[in-house]
């Protein structure tokens, strides 16, 4: 099996390096034909026999096929392409791939807060892609490059070992995943939807055209520049929802308890009813169910045991003022002067609106 | 004579005549080539061919994937060959009969 596969690859290497004068997006399209022919013939092959035996040398082959194809003649290559280039088109493509691919995952965790971050990536995809997209889809040259191999290698592990059989059944889930993906794409979108309509535009396109990538990139090695990354925004935007869960949870069973939104800009507030009575005692909540508190420390009174004003709950309004006076805070009634001034639909501002109810409670020394 | 000399002008037509049912991948129009009883087309020639017909635009082309090992590229035939192929049908035709003509006065 092993020599058999060597010898497939010396073969097909000899064939590219008979057709290298050729247009790059030529070779591939013959080679593409020319590997599945050499693959299948090798598998027919018998005990002793070898490709050559059957098809004469890869220079035959080659020279045959231009012939029938109608190529011109083979000319000699010019020097600078004999030179064994480091930094070749392909390889730079394959870099940039696996870079923007690392990159989205990394940003991928930061895309609900910040999706222009994936422009870095996207931006490295659309200019790698360019560099090979005239290679074809099989984009053998990239499959070629060494460290491709060793990936491919450590990719299949030896028939009948554990490995080998974990990776196999991973690749049965392959169609479950591609759904995944397209699935927490999808929900990444709709986190993003309220906040940032580009973003959530972007995100849904990329949700909507995962479920066709995937089953393209196996005929279409192209579309792994779509397929890859479109994998690691997924892990990465899962990683983050997970994160952010994992925080709101630590919230909730923390006791310094989160007890829902603060009215940052307001120190109090008055509520009167139609007649223009001030309604004391009044409990405030949102859509939620969640306390609706004003800002604590309104008086700059806090009380040096818990650090907290003696007002409890602090959704009740209006909450007692609080006044500041030699060095020890009270609680005093409340005014009504505040909200009157302001508008024609404010109430009497009379101070005999000041409800009977809330009695002015005294708190305890601040000390 | 060499077959293969004669092969060279009519590979088109054949190649052409057994993609005119069913689209095939490079191998399989070797086989059918074969089978039909060319056994002396070359692999490469049968290759190049096809890339030849293809760049010509009388085949279309997609890739299907295959299990084990690399993908297969079907190709089958269009307008322009199916053409091409009644074109080179009626040619091929009065030109081997006009041969047949002739070896037969020699027979004769």
């Amino acid at each position: 099996m092993n020599t058999q596969a060597l010898g497939v690859e010396y073969y097909l290497t000899g064939m590219r390096a008979a057709l290298d004068d050729l247009p790059p997006n030529e070779v591939a399209e013959i080679m593409e034909d020319v590997e599945a022919h050499i693959a299948e013939l090798s598998s027919e092959l018998g005990e002793n026999e070898t490709l050559e035996q059957r098809l004469g040398p890869p220079e035959q082959y080659a020279l045959e096929l231009r012939q029938a194809a109608g190529y011109p003649p083979r000319t000699e290559r010019l020097p600078v392409t004999t030179k064994k280039q480091l930094l070749t088109r392909p390889r730079a493509a394959a870099w940039g791939l696996a870079a923007a691919t690392g990159i989205t995952l990394l940003a991928g965790a930061a895309a609900l807060r910040e999706p222009a971050i994936l422009l870095l990536p996207a931006v490295i995809l659309v200019l790698s892609l360019a560099l090979v997209n005239d290679r074809g889809p099989a984009q053998q040259e990239i499959m070629n490059l060494p460290e491709t191999i060793r990936l491919k290698k450590w990719l299949t592990p030896e028939p009948g070992t554990p490995a080998e059989r974990a990776i196999t059944y991973l690749r049965s889930l392959q169609p479950a995943w591609w759904l995944a993906r397209a699935g927490l794409l999808g929900l990444g979108a709709v986190l993003l939807a309220g906040r940032d309509i580009l973003g959530f535009l972007a995100i849904a396109a990329v949700a909507v055209v995962s479920v066709f990538a995937g089953p393209r990139a196996k005929v279409d090695r192209r579309w792994l520049w779509f397929s890859l990354p479109a994998s690691a925004l997924a892990v990465g935007l899962l990683l983050q929802v997970i994160d952010t869960t994992a925080d709101q949870l630590a919230y909730k069973s923390s006791p310094s308890s989160y007890s829902g939104p603060i009215l940052q800009t307001y120190e109090n507030i008055y509520v009167y009813d139609e007649n223009g009575k001030l309604l004391s005692n009044v409990t405030l909540y949102d859509q939620d169910g969640r306390p609706i508190n004003a800002r604590e420390g309104y008086t700059g009174c806090f009380e040096p045991g818990n650090g907290r004003e003696p007002v409890i709950p602090a959704n009740r309004y209006p909450r007692p003022q609080v006044d500041y006076e030699n060095g020890r805070c009270y609680t005093v009634e409340p005014t009504v002067t505040a909200p009157s001034s302001t508008s024609s639909t404010a109430p009497p501002s009379s101070g005999s609106a000041t409800p009977s109810s809330v009695p002015p409670t005294s708190v305890s020394p601040s000390n | 004579m060499d077959t293969s000399q004669l092969l060279k002008g009519v590979l088109d037509l054949a190649v052409l005549a057994v993609l005119r049912k069913d689209d095939g991948y490079g191998y399989d129009v070797l086989r059918r080539l074969r089978a039909g009883g060319l056994d002396e087309v070359g692999d490469a020639s049968v290759y190049g061919t096809l890339r030849r017909l293809y760049s010509a635009g009388m085949l279309t082309s997609y890739v299907v994937p295959s299990e084990e090992g690399p993908h297969r590229k079907y190709y089958s035939i269009n307008e322009t060959g199916r053409a091409r192929l009644a074109e080179s049908r009626e040619t091929w035709r009065s030109f081997a009969s006009t041969l047949d003509g002739l070896l037969e006065e020699v027979a004769a």
